[in-house]
């Protein structure tokens, strides 16, 4: 039955998909092939790039300590932010899901750090927040406690970006409280009849149908950290400072490309990129069979 | 659906036998308290909004003794144009990004959620890779693209990509949101005799309302925020978005205007939050209450 | 697989043929494209931008008005952003050949375009007499020179970097201001001597071993040469580190503010820690004097802020001006219109009074004498202006910023003295790595 049927699903799917099959040749696949060719080039934007085989792959990972420095506080960032995210988003999710009053109040207070964007008032606020003479040492300094300026050593600056990423949860937030909406209600009815306990029904009935979407906001939590570029460039003004602490991948791949005018190396350092996202995802993928369950198997 | 292990038996669960009320205010409480130390920079930005310009910058706290609507006055008429051009050119932008993308998204993400169609796995192995490039290096080769199909100074390079699905984040999320609804419910329809685009459209969109209120509202978010698009794609003072005027208040070479950046700034939030609020009781609540059958 | 690789290849292959291929920009440099002496018809639409914000895109905007009003068949579009992001879409439309006939740059990129071969030479445009230079010093117009001598910007406006002093601190702390033709050694002397008689929370100075600007005046004082001919490092590791350890004696004893604190200055005329009170004296760009004294008006006590030359040396003074002007790039197709309006925008009195040198000194020396003569001049702006005009007589040297200065030197400089305050490197090495990078980096 399935193979009568699969030749015009399939003429069906790619009606449903010529949007985006239209938007993919005409804008994406040229631009993304063209940046993959200039990753093999000397390229300074002003004049033609000029083909130089692998040197700039070569360049990053034998001649360029600034380059393996980024990659380092990338890491860093990617193994604290994301689960510190997608743990604190889940909790503030359940909190904010239902049975409590003021909710929607609730909901879009919390939201709004995220709505703010990377504005300038985020880069003034931070450094009055957590400056030598900011809020926090304020706060602090009523305990008897003195220290330095956060955002300005290179021990800590990192830190405060990890809190300003975490600052704006609203996004994984919302796509979780989107799917606990989709939990059917019958579903917990049913656990509770049963006599199980809100804990016991969050894991064994809320979590197994969120897991599409934890799955979801992993992988683009991950991907989006590794391409963490707004706060750190917000909070050191591009600099990436003090001292390389917050000279994350992208922004250093952007101080190449746009200020030292080598897109060609900023090319390369955006495919590396790539490869190591791409494996990720693909493991990521891997390992979802085992912990995904999605509503339309069988 | 078998995989829920709802039908399983606790043990002995009558554990809820804590006072409500109790739960419920240490509940609020905590919220408060996150609330208060989450939200003291966006009530900063809103009351330094309100201070005079030689007070914007020189206090952590709250207050003032000289209010001023200043800011708002001098900022609103600020730039070549003023901000009342700049929002409706944002809106217009705005509007036709959200359509765009609800309507280009949801397409492809029921093909790719529910339809078997050849080269699948590679066509989503390709819309998952287009999530992995920085943006910084397509840059370059997009402004190319769009300046050889003379879409400068228009607003078609922030609008089309919409309506071709170009951003995979949307349509991947769609299909794991899609994914969660079981498929007895297209068998079900099959049964009555509807076809794929039926089905897509009277029994998939609508219990997906959630994930189209996300996605509307990121969208949103995304589009009134822009600032690189519209920085490298609109020339012309009144084609501006506010995010164009709020940088006009910036110069690090010469003087800037915090004051009226901040009350600019406020003036930018409220539409999101309209729209949050707005989108929120409608996209988000309404399934709930229906719920699925 | 295959096949869809092969599918990419040929789309790859597709975009070549298009002329997607960014074919090189400076190809038609040279050529005889009429109107390159900026003689023709001043008429069509011409593309403008400039970086700042709102006020002085108002500024700008009056004197395109007055363009206009006297050619008519004239438009002009405007574009303008913030300092970075201007130069960032400005690159982009290089890339695609679509750079404004009129576009504003400084002497410290200058040549990264000029290198690149963007930009039309001014110098047939002169010698025609679209475009005239007699009231401009010639120092001043020399900073609009790239390597082969030729005029490649304009100069409209010259800015120039200062002494920051904080009257009010300084009486505080019984000690007036530097005297007349202070040198480097009376400068660290007398803000060693401001040590502990300064309010709480109040520093005599930043630790300012990282600001670029204040190294060049330390070299030009001391007669040394900033950049050889072919572009690298023209001064010694040895001066790099005297001037290095200078500063980090001010900071080890106590003196001046630490690195973490000095990491946390905002950025701006308007809030920076001169402007907030917080420090006694820094280096500052001339005209953030009246930005600067608006915040500190604002602070309980009503502090008054002044502007000295940089300190002195063996050679003279340290002041050098850095100066802003518009250019033509190759790709302009309305040439003859584009050089009116630069004449126009830099020699037009009536254009120079209304836009009150918002971006540096008027470098025509007429335009700068009416508006210091303006009875409505605030006495602030006229101490700025003034102090230009003193430091042009003086014949201050040019400065040839070679290719990938800002990019390269100004950020590396920075960085290498972060290092050292921050304890991770020590000022040999430091420098060390400085000139290495920095060598790597610049020219060629």
């Amino acid at each position: 039955m399935k193979n009568t049927r699969t030749g015009r699903e399939g003429l069906t799917a790619y009606l449903f998909l010529s949007p985006w099959l239209l938007g993919i040749v005409l804008l994406t696949i040229g631009p993304m092939l063209y940046s993959a060719y200039l990753a093999f080039t000397s390229y300074d934007l002003l004049s033609a790039p000029r083909w130089i085989g692998l040197d700039n792959f070569r360049r990053m990972f034998t001649a360029d300590p600034r380059y393996l420095s980024s990659v380092k506080v990338t890491l860093l960032y990617v193994g604290v932010s994301v689960p510190l995210l997608l743990v604190v988003s889940m909790i503030l999710a359940l909190l904010l899901n239902k049975g409590i009053k003021f909710l929607s109040g609730y909901r879009a207070l919390f939201y709004l750090p995220s709505l703010m964007g990377a504005s300038v008032a985020i880069a003034v606020l931070w450094r009055q927040i957590f400056g030598s003479t900011g809020l926090v040492n304020q706060v602090l300094a009523l305990f008897g406690i003195t220290h330095g300026s956060w955002v300005g050593s290179p021990g800590t600056a990192l830190w405060t970006i990890v809190t300003l990423n975490l600052w704006a949860f609203g996004a994984t937030m919302i796509i979780f409280l989107a799917g606990l909406r989709q939990v059917p209600a019958e579903l917990h009815e049913a656990a509770a009849v049963d006599g199980a306990g809100p804990i016991r029904r969050f894991f064994s009935v809320t979590l197994p149908l969120m897991t599409p979407l934890i799955f979801f906001n992993l992988l683009l939590d991950t991907i989006h950290a590794f391409q963490a570029f707004t706060g750190a460039f917000v909070v050191s003004r591009g600099s990436g400072g003090p001292a390389d602490s917050t000279l994350f991948y992208t922004l250093y791949l952007y101080q190449q490309g746009f200020a030292e005018l080598k897109m060609g190396y900023a090319s390369a350092m955006a495919w590396a990129l790539v490869v190591v996202l791409g494996l990720f995802t693909g493991f990521l993928f891997l390992t979802a069979k085992r912990w995904v369950y999605y509503g339309d198997e069988r | 659906m078998t995989t829920v292990s709802v039908g399983a038996r606790p043990f002995f669960g009558r554990r809820a036998t804590r006072n409500p009320l109790v739960i419920g205010l240490l509940r609020h409480a905590l919220l408060i308290g996150v609330l208060i130390v989450m939200l003291y920079p966006v009530v900063w930005m809103v009351a330094a909004s309100f201070r005079p310009s030689a007070e914007v910058m020189n206090s952590l706290g709250l207050f003032s003794k000289n209010y001023t609507l200043d800011n708002y006055k001098h900022g609103w008429s600020a730039g070549q144009l003023n901000f009342s051009r700049y929002f409706l050119n944002s809106i217009a932008i705005t509007a036709l990004s959200i359509v765009g993308n609800l309507v280009s998204c949801s397409l492809t993400a029921y093909a790719f959620a529910r339809l078997e169609f050849p080269f699948k796995r590679i066509l989503f192995g390709v819309l998952l890779a287009t999530m992995l490039l920085p943006y910084h290096v397509t840059l370059v080769p997009q402004y190319i693209l769009f300046n050889e199909l003379a879409w400068m100074n228009t607003y078609l390079p922030l609008v089309v990509p919409k309506w071709l699905g170009v951003e995979a984040f949307f349509v991947f999320l769609m299909v794991q949101f899609i994914r969660t609804l079981p498929r007895e419910l297209d068998d079900a329809a099959r049964i009555d005799g509807c076809g794929h685009w039926r089905t897509f459209s009277r029994i998939i969109m609508p219990l997906a309302l959630p994930a189209l209120g996300t996605t509307a509202l990121f969208t949103f978010i995304a589009s009134w925020n822009d600032f690189l698009g519209p920085l490298l794609y609109l020339n012309r003072p009144e084609q501006w978005t506010v995010s164009l005027g709020l940088n006009s208040f910036l110069d690090v070479t010469g003087e800037s205007a915090y004051g009226s950046l901040f009350a600019m700034s406020t003036l930018a939030l409220a539409p999101i939050v309209g729209f949050f609020l707005g989108a929120q009781k409608l996209l988000i609540e309404g399934v709930a209450t229906t719920g699925l059958k | 697989m295959k096949r869809t690789r092969t599918a990419a290849l040929a789309t790859a292959a597709l975009l070549v043929v298009a002329g997607c291929n960014g074919t090189s920009v400076g190809d038609t440099a040279g050529g005889d494209t009429p109107g390159q002496d900026g003689k023709g018809d001043i008429t069509g639409s011409l593309q403008l931008t400039f970086w700042g914000g709102a006020n002085r895109a108002a500024k700008t905007n009056a004197v395109a008005d007055m363009f206009i009003k006297a050619h008519a068949g004239v438009t002009i579009d405007r574009q303008n952003a913030d300092f970075g992001n201007y130069f960032n879409k400005l690159n982009i439309q290089a890339s695609s050949k679509t750079l404004p006939c009129v576009m504003q740059l400084q002497g410290r990129q200058l040549n990264d375009y000029t290198k690149r071969k963007v930009l039309l030479p001014l110098d047939p445009m002169i010698e025609s007499g679209a475009i005239k230079v007699d009231d401009i010093p010639k120092e001043v117009v020399d900073t609009g020179r790239g390597p082969d001598g030729k005029l490649y910007f304009l100069p409209y406006g010259a800015a120039y970097d200062a002494v920051g002093v904080n009257e009010t601190l300084a009486q505080q702390a019984g000690i007036g201001l530097p005297p007349d033709g202070y040198d480097w050694k009376k400068y660290t002397d007398w803000i060693a001597s401001a040590k502990g008689k300064l309010p709480g929370g109040v520093f005599t100075s930043g630790s300012r071993g990282g600001v670029p600007n204040y190294f060049i005046a330390y070299q030009l004082a001391n007669g040394k040469q900033l950049f050889t001919d072919d572009g690298k490092l023209g001064f010694t590791k040895e001066s790099l580190v005297e001037y290095w350890e200078m500063w980090e004696k001010l900071r080890k004893d106590g003196v001046t503010m630490g690195a973490d604190a000095q990491a946390d200055e905002p950025e701006g005329a308007e809030q920076n820690f001169i402007a907030q009170g917080r420090v006694m004296t820094d280096s500052m760009p001339g005209n953030a004097l009246t930005p600067a004294s608006a915040t500190l008006a604002g602070k309980a006590g009503g502090q008054k802020l002044t502007t000295l030359p940089m300190p002195s040396g063996p050679s003279g003074s340290g002041n050098a001006i850095f100066t802003s002007g518009f250019a033509i790039p190759t790709n302009c197709d309305n040439v003859p219109t584009a050089a009116a309006f630069i004449d126009f925008f830099t020699n037009d009195l009536e254009a120079g009074k209304s836009f009150k040198s918002d971006n540096g000194a008027a470098t025509n020396q007429k335009v700068l004498q009416a508006q210091i003569d303006d009875p409505a001049l605030t006495a602030l702006k006229k101490h700025e202006l003034e102090l230009y005009a003193e430091i042009v007589a003086k014949k201050p040297p040019t400065i040839l910023y070679p290719p990938g200065y800002q990019a390269t030197f100004e950020s590396a400089y920075t960085r290498a003295y972060e290092e050292i305050a921050f304890g991770k490197k020590t000022v040999q090495q430091a420098a060390d790595s400085f000139f290495t990078e920095a060598n790597a980096g610049l020219g060629g």
